[in-house]
């Protein structure tokens, strides 16, 4: 019965009826962007094509890709989970960037332990580290109400000041040009899954990862009273849900999950921790989000799209000299379509 | 003194998106008239006044004044050709006094010194000519309900209407207040005025209107003068055929003493000396005491604002309660979460249902569900069961008759009589030793009145304790087994079946009486 596999109210038929609009939306955008690519003076449809296929062409594009999945899936995440309590964590670059200090410190510090014992307590202590980090803004709510959105991007600042100092002054990796520290400890990487090119098991962590936040949200009690402090959150008070707990909840879940992807950045791709590890994951991980619009289901597949759209524009400024930046306006241009489809189907 | 025809409208027809509200109404309206325009919730009434005044554009119709077409494009436009609609809610500014409400908006004599002697002067004119009793200097925050609604009536009759739209006018009175406005209606009409009255009571037309038409599902049904009616020919038009309007509870004389069984000797409910402040330390409930048996229906009775929303609150768990006792069989429930109270048997429909009782962007499914997501059969183990939810939820559709495609439509869709609906269903599908009612019938058309008070009867009979807060008291003397009466945060008395006199109750909701 597809009616019972929504917990979330989108079944499997309104989820095709919902990617009409997507596609759509994905069309106009690149039909938007392509007049500025062909005002500039390039070739469109060779930069699509670098845009579009660049993932598929070649094993070593499509890890790539795979590889940029996983942060921004989890980045994404750690952005929709508050979202569905209706909170805006803006803070996931700041618990990411701390879950990767804390992957990184344990991961140094007791770098003589076997993988079976370090490599668990490397993720845990991102996991752990990023909770924390989301855990004092969403303190803040909880008792006295302070807005969310502007004590997680001030924590973002803190955390760029935090790994500049354990970069360069705790665990500085004196060979390096860059504020970097030593590696940790080998038992502390996480295997590889494909040895040439190196894809590593991030993403299965990752996408076990989303399963089990889309199984809580849709099928728990808890993830119920998720769905319905977002959705409500006075009817959710007056029926016995504490709302302001479910607040505090889904905002530390957010930062555990944001941490999540800091730890798998170190033990996966850097092996230490390397000042500007965030990338611009944050932005694209709302980006993602607000395309989903709070649907779990689509973070994934849409989480996907994007990290095709980053490496072909990787490519794309390789080959054709094309600005990179041209690709964020494209992303950009989707969630404009996207909701301004929402705008045009409500008349 | 001769009737002639003030007003027409012809062939009026006004739809919101897919819902036709009002297909090709016509209405006449003479002058010298009281003309009651009765109909149930959502057969049109309003939305038809609505477009006299201007507020809505019908998309056919047409509108002639003393014989003469009129275009009415917006309230401004009606105020100009002397119409005034008083509506249900009061658009009134608190911290001004009745004077400056008034005048607000009208040209002024002193503007540059906003000197309002000779402003004041024709207000208290008015006020004595229509029998209005308002001093035009209090503020309006100080005032009543009944009150407000002669300051509401006296800015349309200072703007010189000799059309004025009452939109349910007695909901939040009380008797005597119902009374007086009717003595000053009579007099409007006496002196040439025209008046439209709005209601879905029956009895109200009966008692005041000259001329009475009845809407049904956005269509005439019928125009008659007060002779030529019977109450059983209205009650016929306003519900159409397929209700038995003989075994109607809505309809049924006020006396249902042979319908109610008798109340339980075990006492359920035990309220004691509750105090209840608001963050300021302002008392609102002030050592309210009272006892609720099985198989017993206790009503309180207020203008609303009286502290009923606090009361409720109080005994849900979600306002502290600052002194006193309360406790189910026999055990306190102070400082017990909502939550366990919901587990122990309290249910609760809430009177605000879209801010405390809906999930707009949720499933109606999850509607059905909130508050009881922890409980049996939603709930196996830590994981909820999605197919007995469904399962339940399409029972509690049916059985409920709640209008929607699928039990995973998403709620925003539906209706407010449907929500209200969803709201019932959650209550009642529930065990419960002890219901909190609030205004539960609320916006809701005579067939789902009729619905929930077979309900509330049928719950009743099985054993379960109610506590029913209404604005509406032909309701609460139709249904409870005792009355209460709430005046400023107190019980000012309570009547048992047998003793109940509405005008002593109205008496008592004004605070000018208290019963022991």
């Amino acid at each position: 019965m597809s009616e019972q596999a929504t917990g979330l109210g989108h079944g499997v038929a309104s989820l095709v009826k919902g990617l009409i609009p997507y596609l759509l939306a994905v069309v106009a955008s690149f039909i938007a962007a392509g007049i500025f690519i062909a005002a500039m003076g390039f070739d469109v449809l060779h930069a699509y094509s670098t845009i579009l296929f660049t993932s598929f062409k070649t094993p070593y594009g499509f890890i790539q890709t795979l590889l940029k999945f996983v942060p921004l899936l989890l980045q994404a995440l750690a952005f929709t989970v508050p979202l569905i309590a209706g909170k805006y964590n803006i803070g996931g670059e700041g618990q990411l960037i701390v879950g990767a200090i804390g992957a990184t410190a344990v991961g140094i510090m007791l770098a003589g332990l076997p993988l079976p014992l370090l490599l668990p307590l490397v993720l845990l202590a991102g996991i752990v580290f990023g909770g924390f980090w989301a855990a004092i803004p969403a303190w803040l709510l909880y008792r006295f109400g302070i807005n969310e959105i502007l004590t997680t991007v001030m924590m973002n600042f803190i955390s760029f000041s935090l790994i500049d100092y354990v970069a360069t002054e705790i665990w500085r990796d004196p060979a390096a040009g860059h504020p970097t520290t030593v590696p940790i400890g080998v038992g502390g990487e996480l295997p590889l899954l494909v040895a040439r090119p190196p894809l590593n098991s991030g993403i299965v962590l990752a996408l076990a990862v989303a399963i089990l936040v889309y199984v809580y949200a849709s099928r728990t009690p808890g993830g119920y009273e998720l769905v319905a402090s977002g959705a409500n959150p006075r009817a959710s008070r007056v029926f016995g849900i504490n709302v302001r707990r479910m607040f505090l909840l889904s905002l530390i879940l957010g930062g555990a999950l944001a941490g999540l992807s800091g730890a798998i950045e170190v033990t996966g791709v850097q092996h230490r921790l390397i000042e500007g590890l965030q990338s611009n994951f944050l932005l694209l991980g709302i980006i993602i989000g607000l395309i989903s619009r709070g649907n779990l289901l689509a973070v994934p597949f849409v989480a996907f799209f994007i990290a095709v759209l980053e490496v072909g524009a990787s490519a794309m400024q390789r080959t054709m000299m094309i600005p990179v930046e041209m690709v964020l306006i494209v992303e950009a241009l989707v969630l404009l379509f996207v909701l301004l489809s929402d705008v045009v189907r409500r008349r | 003194m001769k009737n002639s025809t003030m007003l027409e409208m012809k062939g009026v027809r006004k739809s919101f998106g897919t819902v036709v509200a009002l297909g090709d109404v016509s209405l006449q309206l003479n002058s010298n008239e009281i003309h009651g325009l009765l109909g149930g919730n959502g057969a049109g009434k309003t939305t038809l006044m609505n477009v006299l005044y201007g507020l809505y554009k019908p998309e056919a119709g047409d509108i002639y004044l003393r014989d003469k077409q009129v275009e009415i494009q917006s309230p401004r436009d009606a105020i100009k050709y002397g119409i005034g609609m008083v509506h249900q809610h009061f658009l009134q500014i608190d911290s001004y006094t009745v004077t400056e409400n008034i005048v607000l908006g009208t040209p002024l004599k002193n503007r540059p010194t906003l000197n309002l002697d000779q402003e004041e002067q024709r207000i208290a004119d008015l006020s004595k000519r229509f029998g209005l009793e308002v001093n035009p200097r209090s503020l309006i925050e100080e005032l009543p309900m009944g009150i407000r609604q002669r300051v509401e009536i006296l800015k349309a009759l200072y703007r010189g209407v000799d059309i004025l739209i009452l939109d349910e006018p007695t909901t939040s009175l009380t008797p005597q207040e119902v009374d007086s406005l009717f003595q000053s209606l009579r007099v409007m009409v006496e002196q040439g005025m025209s008046v439209v009255f709005i209601t879905h009571k029956l009895r109200e037309v009966l008692r005041v209107c000259d001329r009475i038409s009845v809407l049904r599902d956005g269509k005439n049904v019928l125009t008659l003068s007060r002779d030529e009616v019977s109450e059983e020919a209205l009650v016929n038009a306003m519900v159409g055929a397929g209700m038995d309007v003989e075994k109607s509870l809505v309809f049924s004389a006020t006396d249902l003493d042979q319908k109610v069984a008798h109340v339980g000797q075990k006492p359920v409910l035990h309220v004691e000396d509750l105090q209840v402040a608001n963050e300021e330390g302002t008392p609102l409930i002030k050592d309210v005491s009272f006892r609720i048996h099985e198989k017993e229906i206790f009503g309180i009775a207020g203008v609303a604002g009286n502290g009923q929303q606090e009361l409720v609150e109080s005994l849900m768990g979600i306002r502290p309660v600052a002194n006193g006792q309360v406790s189910m069989d026999g055990s306190s429930i102070v400082g017990i979460e909502t939550r366990e109270l919901l587990e122990m048997g309290i249910t609760y429909i809430p009177e605000d249902r879209l801010q405390d009782g809906f999930l707009p962007t949720a499933s109606v499914a999850q509607n059905l569900i909130l508050g009881y997501q922890r409980q049996k059969p939603y709930r196996r183990g830590s994981f909820l069961d999605w197919s007995a939810i469904f399962r339940v939820a399409r029972q509690l559709i049916s059985e409920y008759n709640i209008m929607t495609p699928s039990a995973s439509e998403v709620a925003a869709n539906l209706s407010g009589g449907n929500i209200q609906r969803v709201m019932l269903a959650r209550a009642f599908s529930q065990p419960a030793k002890f219901l909190l009612a609030h205004n539960p019938t609320r916006g809701l058309d005579i067939r789902s009145m009729e619905f929930v008070y077979s309900k509330l009867l049928e719950l009743k009979a099985q054993g379960l304790a109610t506590l029913l807060l209404s604005e509406d008291l032909d309701e609460l003397l139709l249904l409870c087994d005792r009355i209460a009466t709430i005046y400023r945060g107190q019980i000012v008395g309570v009547l048992a079946r047998g003793e109940f006199d509405k005008y002593k109750i109205g008496r008592m909701m004004s605070g000018v009486e208290t019963h022991e």
